[in-house]
């Protein structure tokens, strides 16, 4: 029986540990001849107790094997430095080289790390003490949220979150109602999350991949974007000229590179009900572009940067002003509310979804952030599309749709933490929501006013 | 002796020598200590104030982290030409009440603590913050957690906070308090409410809270009985007429306009605004929260201060930052761009022992004894011990202060405020 009434809306988690062993985050190591002189030392001074002679300084459970100190249970050091303050002529512990060298020059060992964590528990990365990273930056990293000192959506607190609406409709939205055409009713698509699954990069999928996306999809209740031409449910199909014929049945959805001339009119003409989303890297000329495709009745559009969020300018920009960039110019020539605006490249965190939201972007996709979740290796750089560096490994696919599950989860549940802070009860009124956000660049400028530059 | 005794006195011995050996770099600088906001150096040149009172002689950088902004961006200008005043003779000395009515309260350095909760810090490490602002002369805050007998003869110096979960907030604790901190939001997870982790909720604590043992325990966000400034306003009329003579303080995060509700609270009876930015601690908080969600302190009292002085308010109210404050460069800074003085904890925290490797929120707790309410772990931070170390930090701190002001020729704290025109900025 379907159930009826009000369903709060919850992505389900469930852990998915790591398939393959994960690099131990710390290097912990004694100098062994100073640790057996200090035990022999301690033997002495605690006249041979054994249970306060072997008690270890780690609470974490580091030196709890049979050798204690002389082998060390690395994978349990949290980098704590208890070892180090208590014995400094002994102990050594530092980030270890294989920690070091995860992701490349985009992914930090941090970022790989975050998103392994995130898609293994499905819970949010909590952390005591103060936070710990650079000052602001470029692009997502130089924009904060803002936050309401006294309102929130919710007067149940913490368990009230879930009243904050995360869905987002695709599709074309007429500015006014057509009484002519009242039978025309618009076509638009809901998904419950501002997020879907952009395509691949190119050498990450296997079949076992593809049939973790498709179900993690699926499940989650939004779309995966495939180049393969597949019709189900949850596919968002890349089409070509060549494919149109070889639909039986009208799409719901599809999208198509809007740089090819004439596809859009014959899309148009071939599939009138179908929701259509027109393909396009962002670049010094995509606002433009755009304007003319809503004019020629697109219903949406998939702009794309390379996957470190870096647009195809001559002079890149990030994605973040890119897309600033083209929503300002619908919203000038007021046809922004017409059409859907779905961003990718470098969406890669969960706080690059509302940030990428309030640059303009109705919903974003993700794209190495997966091959990423399913413990792809990393071989060499990820920036370009056509030669990304992540290497799939053979996966089980319940496992790794759990773990794509558990990554949407927790990026609902953290799109959530940011919103009921802003007060704001539906990620639709985040779209280009600019007044409630916060730039690096413009708040130095504003509150350093009048310090001048050390010579 | 039993075992245990032992085992704790053996822990406590070699961390605190600990403390003590490894600013001197005789090993080196630990390679996984540290971030860029607390950088290995800046923890063991914390340490080694908390020993000496001194500032570091041999080296160790103790001004700034490397964080690429904020703070760490700002230094001084060059004082060339300028006279002198006699460091011995600056005065460090900011009021708390600014109002032609109330109590007159002084503090001797412009420092005071900021909340940490029972329950999210160990008691001893309470004790300790207590004892140390009561030789200070200055304050530290309850935090939310309420308001355990042991620190009640340092009431003199101890604020009380009010906070959404109203935990220990009760007749006795607000007429105790010399002045009332109002939290309406917290730097590191402005808008969100706090969390104690089941695991921190001992009987104690329990007891303390009137909960249940090993419940998570929430404080919603936001006031629920605060929707406007008037309503804040009957916020500080009940607290005043509980206690008549308690200054009333709000602490709010910053958001973009948090210049309006400095105005806000101003109006509403406040004496002191007191603005956490992002980057300060907490027991446990999302990261998303920490990183993302809302402006560092930095950006937030120029804004702030510039506001008030335009509204002609300015004299007339204590603005407080908190949030990031790490050294006695950053009191410095945060009161050239605007303030009159800062709060500060992680420090405090950091002059006992803290890494800064943020898993407080893990397992049994704080390794060394401070965020923890493990009964082992907790007896690391002797109070006596830890008082000692604190004030040792701040006297450093003063001493760092009164060299800058006094080679800007400035001799008094109160004259730096606002003075951004003896900052620079580096790129």
């Amino acid at each position: 029986m379907q159930e009826t009434g009000y369903r709060r809306f919850k992505i389900e988690s469930k852990p998915a540990p790591h398939a393959y062993p994960i690099p131990n985050k710390f290097d912990v190591s004694a100098r062994k001849v100073r640790l057996a002189g200090m035990l022999l030392h301690e033997a002495f001074e605690y006249k041979f107790k054994k249970e306060v002679v072997l008690s270890r300084p780690c609470i974490y459970g580091v030196f709890g094997g049979r050798f204690g100190g002389f082998k060390p249970i690395k994978q349990k050091c949290v980098g704590c430095m208890r070892c180090v303050q208590e014995y400094p002529h002994i102990m050594r512990v530092k980030p270890s080289d294989e920690y070091k060298r995860l992701g490349d020059s985009f992914w930090t060992p941090e970022m790989v790390y975050t998103i392994w964590n995130e898609a293994a528990t499905g819970k949010i990365p909590v952390k005591g003490m103060g936070y710990k990273g650079a000052f602001g930056g470029e692009g997502f990293d130089g924009i904060w949220t803002d936050m309401s000192e006294i309102v929130r959506p919710t007067r149940d607190g913490v368990y009230g979150r879930e009243y904050i609406s995360t869905s987002v409709d695709i599709g074309r939205k007429p500015v006014h109602v057509n009484f002519e055409k009242l039978d025309h009713t618009p076509t638009t698509l809901e998904v419950p999350v501002p997020i879907i699954l952009d395509e691949l990069p190119a050498g990450t999928e296997s079949d076992d991949v593809s049939i973790a996306v498709d179900r993690a999809a699926e499940q989650v209740g939004t779309l995966r974007v495939t180049g393969k031409g597949d019709h189900s449910q949850a596919n968002l199909p890349i089409v070509d000229e060549k494919q149109i014929g070889e639909y039986k049945q009208t799409p719901r959805i599809l999208e198509f590179d809007a740089q090819e001339q004439g596809l859009l009119d014959k899309l148009l003409s071939d599939f009138g009900s179908t929701i259509l989303i027109g393909r396009l890297p962002l670049k010094e000329d995509t606002s433009s572009m755009v304007s003319e495709l809503v004019h020629r009745g697109v219903h949406g559009v998939h702009l794309y940067a390379d996957y470190h969020g870096w647009d195809y300018s001559k002079e890149p920009r990030h994605i973040s002003a890119a897309l600033k960039d083209t929503h300002q110019q619908l919203v000038r020539e007021g046809v922004r509310d017409q059409i859907t605006i779905i961003a990718s490249g470098g969406i890669t965190l969960a706080e690059h979804v509302p940030k990428a939201i309030i640059c303009g972007a109705d919903l974003v996709g993700i794209d190495t952030t997966v091959p990423v979740a399913l413990q792809s290796e990393f071989h060499g750089e990820t920036q370009n599309r056509e030669n990304c560096g992540l290497k799939p490994r053979k996966i089980d696919p319940a496992w790794g749709t759990q773990r794509l599950v558990n990554l949407m989860s927790v990026w609902h549940d953290q799109l959530i933490e940011i919103l009921s802070a802003m007060g704001m009860r539906d990620v639709r009124r985040l779209r280009g929501d600019i007044g409630r956000s916060m730039m690096d660049s413009e708040l130095r400028e504003q509150s350093f006013k009048g310090i001048a530059w050390a010579a | 002796m039993g075992s245990l005794e032992l085992i704790v006195e053996k822990h406590t011995e070699r961390i605190h020598h600990g403390l003590e050996v490894l600013p001197t770099l005789k090993h080196g600088l630990p390679a996984g200590l540290g971030n860029k906001r607390w950088t290995g150096e800046l923890i063991l040149a914390t340490y080694e104030q908390a020993l000496t009172g001194e500032l570091p002689m041999n080296g160790l950088e103790y001004k700034t982290g490397n964080s690429g902004g904020g703070f760490d961006v700002l230094g001084w200008k060059s004082h060339d030409g300028v006279a002198k005043v006699d460091e011995d003779q600056v005065d460090l000395s900011i009021s708390l009440n600014k109002r032609g009515e109330g109590k007159k309260i002084e503090i001797p350095l412009p420092i005071y603590g900021g909340g940490m909760s029972f329950g999210s810090i160990s008691l001893n490490f309470m004790i300790a913050r207590a004892r140390a602002a009561k030789k200070l002369e200055t304050y530290t805050s309850t935090g939310e957690g309420g308001y355990p007998d042991q620190i009640v003869p340092y009431r003199d110096h101890v604020i009380t906070q009010v906070a959404t979960g109203m935990f220990g907030v009760r007749e006795e604790t607000i007429q105790y308090a010399p002045i009332v901190e109002f939290k309406y939001a917290q730097g590191a997870k402005p808008g969100l409410g706090g969390h104690l982790l089941a695991d921190k909720v001992t009987s104690e604590v329990a007891k303390m809270r009137e909960s249940s043992m090993f419940t998570s325990l929430y404080s919603p966000f936001p006031f629920h009985s605060v929707y406007s400034v008037e309503d804040h306003k009957k916020h500080v009329d009940w607290i005043k007429t509980v206690n008549p003579r308690a200054l009333i303080s709000v602490k709010v995060s910053t958001p973009t306009d948090v210049d309006m509700v400095a105005i806000g609270s101003y109006y509403a009876g406040a004496n002191i605004i007191h603005i956490d930015g992002g980057y300060g601690g907490t027991g446990a908080a999302p990261e998303i929260a920490k990183k993302n969600i809302a402006m560092p302190v930095e950006y937030a009292i120029p804004k702030v201060h510039e506001y008030l002085v335009s509204e002609g308010v300015r004299d007339k109210i204590t603005l407080i930052a908190s949030g990031g404050i790490r050294t006695a460069d950053d009191v410095a800074k945060a009161i050239a761009l605007g303030a009159d003085g800062c709060v500060v904890a992680t420090a405090e925290a950091v002059a006992v022992g803290c890494t800064h490797c943020g898993n407080c929120e893990r397992g049994r707790g704080c390794q060394v004894g401070i965020t923890t309410t493990d009964p082992e772990l907790s007896q690391f931070i002797d109070p006596a011990w830890g008082e000692k170390r604190i004030v040792n930090l701040f006297n450093a701190w003063s001493k760092r202060l009164r060299i800058i002001l006094a080679e800007f020729g400035l001799a008094s704290v109160r004259e730096l405020r606002g003075r951004k025109d003896l900052l620079v900025r580096y790129k």
